[in-house]
């Protein structure tokens, strides 16, 4: 049975508490006096500072969660995501670089910039070599590797970078780096919103093809797909929806790795575009649920998502690891 | 033979030009001098002894101590992808560092190089032992996404530490790039005895860390314990990476792209191949660190960051090569 009602019904939930909770909470009558447009300080609070910032968790949240299960679907693997592979790593060293010359270009642009030609640099180093059925792409864990290999060297340059930053800037770009939501406004939202909306458009006709990858190139060729061209245009749309929301929040750790297999679990969905659906569901709780815990959980402390995303995730994905370790699939 | 002479050779060279190469020129003259009659009020022995002599002494041991673990590491585990760096020990020696200038404010540097080394030498045996090397079944691609999901678990522990403490910024960034040119603040001499500790281990250990490679029930019918054996190695290793970090912070790669090129010059057998590791570690860290005082000078780079920018492709080559079934 599809459950997505599930998690449509913990989406609001999680929106509700993102927004009445926070180091100043609001009560049940305030907040729905704010979501209807009303007046008082509590409505104020709902409508002008958590609002903006719950909307963004939640586009970027979704974005992050259909990236990487569109990756997770085309590699036929659980273990990749755009920061696995390195993605977020070359956001980082652009952002420090631009930082480090004055680059007078909105952070935004640069942040996702970097994170395409990290994608596209990635993608193309981990080509097979002739010889190879070409029908088949590069293996995965080539893939995640030769990422893995890119985001070191990009991180060392980074930590390069920041010995050359004065102190002010320096802390600027570790909140950058960390990814954060604070002081978000309904600008930021449109923008997003936007984007996403467009790749969405360009995605849904796509979804066949992703359906008909998962059965191995070979079965899709015969069904009719052009394996390469279609490969092409999914990764494409995977990356640009990753640098998205990179462009708004920063390199948030680790939500792209884990919405997908979260989301197929609670919504217990087998097909390709439940799937989609459920992870981006998912990647908006994760997010929305990983800001509220980082910043009303240390009175007078704003943690950037990244770090709250990074403590949880990360263990995931050393359980990740060891499960597959002992069923031998790795 | 032959190969063994060029070695010894580029290591001298690598001595020579790094001892000699900087603001001030120094003659032969001059150095000699230096060394059989100091004068602690002639600027140019002060500079040699007190700030070059470290620097290139630095060099030898952290090099020659991240080859010869790197060696170790790609033996134990069979694995080529193996480096110490990969293995987490950046992200471990850069927590450790992190706690400590929390702890205690940041004039202490060398409170803080001593805690690098067991900030790395326990992330070092945490990935070893969370992908799978206790049980000697340690793949490739294992160890390296272990290694990177405990680093990024480190990383964003010390961002949050960072963050809620602004002043510890301010010794972590410097920390965590790789350097030769603070040797001289760092416990030099603890961390070198420690280093050739290590390297003896490992030379003792060497013939049967060869034996293990043969599978396990074989080499414990050729005498050997294997969980002994391994070990030894992961202290001799853990022994050398921690030195290395104390003197200089995290060197990225090294360990990764020597030992291949070692394998070449002394033959498939291993203690031999830990030696010409070792000299060749040293060769190249010293050289790196030469290239990254003279690229950009006056600013320097540092030596951990050149030999990213080395390393770095040489993992993706490496990481191409494997085929499919080999990594799986």
């Amino acid at each position: 049975m599809n459950r997505q009602f599930l998690l449509i019904f913990l989406l609001l939930a999680a929106a509700s508490l993102s927004l009445a909770l926070g180091q100043v909470s609001v009560g049940p009558a305030a907040l729905w006096n704010g979501l209807t447009g009303g007046d008082g300080a509590g409505a104020l609070t709902v409508q002008i500072l958590r609002g903006p910032r719950v909307a963004t968790a939640l586009l970027v949240g979704a974005a992050f969660g259909l990236s990487g299960s569109i990756f997770q679907s085309l590699l036929r693997n659980p273990l990749a995501s755009p920061d696995v592979m390195g993605f977020s790593a070359g956001s980082g060293l652009a952002i420090l670089g631009a930082l480090t010359i004055n680059l007078a270009i909105p952070m935004p642009l640069i942040a996702s910039a970097g994170g395409l030609l990290t994608a596209i640099l990635v993608l193309a180093l981990a080509r097979p070599a002739r010889g190879h059925n070409p029908l088949e792409g590069a293996p995965a864990v080539t893939i995640v590797l030769v990422g893995i290999g890119i985001g070191f060297t990009a991180a060392a340059i980074s930590s390069f970078l920041m010995t050359r930053l004065t102190g002010p800037q320096a802390a600027e770009a570790q909140r950058w780096l960390a990814g954060s939501l604070a002081a978000r406004d309904w600008s930021h939202v449109l923008q997003l919103a936007l984007i996403g909306a467009v790749l969405v458009i360009v995605l849904l006709p796509q979804i066949r093809n992703l359906r008909l990858l998962e059965l191995g190139s070979e079965l899709a060729t015969g069904l009719g797909a052009n394996v390469k061209r279609a490969r092409l245009g999914l990764a494409a749309t995977a990356v640009l929806l990753a640098a998205a929301a990179v462009a708004i929040a920063g390199p948030i750790a680790f939500v792209a790795l884990m919405a997908p297999p979260l989301g197929a679990r609670i919504a217990r969905t087998a097909d390709v575009g439940g799937r989609l659906l459920a992870a981006a569901l998912t990647g908006a709780i994760i997010v929305m649920l990983a800001d509220l815990v980082a910043r009303a959980s240390l009175p007078g402390l704003q943690l950037p998502i990244g770090v709250m995303t990074g403590i949880l995730g990360a263990p995931y994905l050393l359980w990740l690891l060891s499960r597959e370790i002992e069923r031998g699939e790795l | 033979m032959k190969n063994w002479i060029w070695l010894f050779l580029l290591l001298c060279a690598a001595l020579g030009v790094s001892l000699f190469t900087g603001v001030r020129s120094i003659s032969l003259d001059q150095a000699l001098q230096a060394f059989i009659a100091p004068d602690n009020t002639d600027p140019v022995h002060v500079a040699l002894l007190y700030v070059r002599f470290p620097r290139v002494i630095a060099g030898l041991v952290c090099g020659a101590a991240l080859g010869a673990a790197g060696m170790a590491m790609q033996a134990l585990t069979r694995n080529p992808l193996a480096d110490p760096g990969i293995l987490g020990v950046n992200a471990g020696a850069a927590f450790a560092v992190t706690i400590g200038a929390l702890l205690a404010g940041r004039a202490d540097g060398a409170l803080l190089a001593f805690l690098a080394f067991p900030g790395a030498a326990a992330a070092s045996v945490a990935v070893f032992a969370l992908g799978g090397g206790l049980r000697g079944n340690a793949s490739p691609v294992r160890l390296t996404l272990t290694g990177a999901a405990l680093s990024a678990l480190l990383v964003s522990v010390v961002t949050a530490l960072v963050l809620m403490r602004g002043e510890t910024l301010e010794v972590v960034r410097f920390w965590v790039v790789g350097s030769l040119a603070e040797a001289r603040t760092r416990p030099l001499l603890v961390m070198s005895i420690g280093a050739v500790a290590g390297g003896a281990v490992l030379l003792a250990v060497a013939t049967k860390l060869e034996a293990l490679a043969l599978g396990e029930t074989l080499s414990r019918g050729l005498g050997t314990r294997p969980r002994q054996v391994q070990a030894a190695v992961l202290v001799a290793v853990t022994l050398l990476t921690g030195a290395a970090v104390a003197i200089a912070g995290p060197i990225a790669f090294l360990g990764l792209m020597v030992p291949p090129i070692a394998r070449r010059i002394a033959g498939a057998s291993l203690r031999p191949g830990i030696l010409a590791s070792a000299m060749l570690g040293a060769a190249v860290l010293l050289l790196a660190d030469v290239a990254g005082r003279l690229l950009f000078a006056p600013a320097e780079i540092q030596a951990g960051i050149m030999t990213a920018l080395i390393g770095g492709p040489v993992f993706v080559l490496l990481a191409r090569r494997l085929s499919p079934g080999a990594i799986a």
